[in-house]
């Protein structure tokens, strides 16, 4: 029996290039190492609430010697640390508008209720060592100032930051099509915000 | 006189099987599987810091997964509603393999995928 050539020879087949090289990734890096970063963050207070867990379940909580936290003025200033999300939000449309106007105040407004929310915090925690409840006088102290500390301290930054975004922004440094800083800024903003949605109830209220 | 010859002799099937079980079963055993001895035999049966502990556990154990699945979800869907990307790409494995028995055009096109 006769047979050709082309008959014995292995099909052919297309090879799909699908993914074209030149295409701009979908998650930009700056955003990848935003997320890689929040990441982290998130696993850090992960450990601390673990541990925060451990004594809040194991034992009489509070200790009935200690003073209660103030869960009115925190409700408050929770209140008005969320609020700060509405000109975050209002920052990042502006600049999509190239409206600099809108933007550089709507980041001057989140950094002032930012710092404010700072503010009550270091006035109410003045008073709770006042009565008594000090890092290293007892386990629901030491407990609170490092969980509610590292949060505060994770606000600084992102307060800073939000400064420094804003004066940058003042200069024109963003526009609508690049304004990453902004953005990444704004997500860790966001990030802080939603950990105060975890700990404010778990700390004040649970 | 030793020899240098450095192979490694293999075990019999038989007896590789008995190690794998000893080395999976001898963790179960009521000895070992008790965590750690502050768990063991620091604490009772009701003892509070027993479940503070559980739960502090179940808790730290159930967050990397937590994170992970969301940075991974918003990845996957980042790539999908991105204008200009094709779901066959990504999911529609199906048309793909068929696209890869069609017998090859005359000329190449650059044909995609999708």
């Amino acid at each position: 029996m006769m047979t050709d050539a082309g008959s014995l020879a292995m099909p052919q087949r297309t090879v799909p290039h699908a993914v074209q090289e030149t295409s701009p990734p979908v998650v930009s890096n700056t955003r990848l190492a935003m997320l890689v970063v929040i990441a982290a963050e998130s696993m850090l207070f992960a450990g601390l609430i673990g541990t925060y867990l451990v004594f809040r379940l194991s034992r009489t909580w509070p200790p009935p010697d200690l003073p209660r936290l103030p869960l009115a003025l925190t409700a408050a200033n929770s209140i008005l640390l969320f609020a700060s999300l509405v000109p975050m939000t209002r920052a990042l449309r502006a600049v999509r508008r190239d409206d600099r106007a809108t933007l550089v105040r709507a980041l001057e407004l989140t950094a002032l209720m930012g710092a404010f929310f700072l503010v009550v915090q270091g006035f109410e925690w003045v008073r709770l060592v006042r009565h008594g409840l000090t890092l290293g006088g007892s386990m629901y102290g030491a407990t609170f100032y490092v969980l509610i500390g590292c949060h505060a301290a994770h606000v600084l930054a992102a307060v800073v930051w939000l400064t420094v975004t804003a004066f940058l922004a003042r200069r024109g440094a963003f526009r609508a099509t690049r304004h990453g800083a902004l953005e990444m800024c704004g997500i860790y903003w966001y990030f802080v915000c939603a950990l105060w949605v975890i700990l404010f109830p778990l700390v004040y209220v649970y | 006189m030793p020899t240098n010859d450095a192979r490694p002799t293999a075990l019999p099937p038989g007896r590789l099987a008995v190690c794998a079980a000893l080395v999976t079963l001898l963790p179960a055993s009521r000895v070992l599987a008790q965590s750690c001895a502050m768990c063991a035999s620091s604490f009772g049966q009701n003892d509070p810091m027993t479940r503070a502990f559980s739960w502090s556990i179940l808790f730290l154990m159930a967050t990397p997964y937590t994170i992970v699945g969301v940075v991974g979800a918003f990845l996957f869907f980042m790539h999908r509603r991105a204008p200009g990307r094709r779901r066959a790409t990504i999911i529609d494995l199906a048309r793909a393999s068929r696209l890869l028995r069609r017998p090859a055009p005359a000329e190449d096109s650059g044909g995609d995928v999708a």
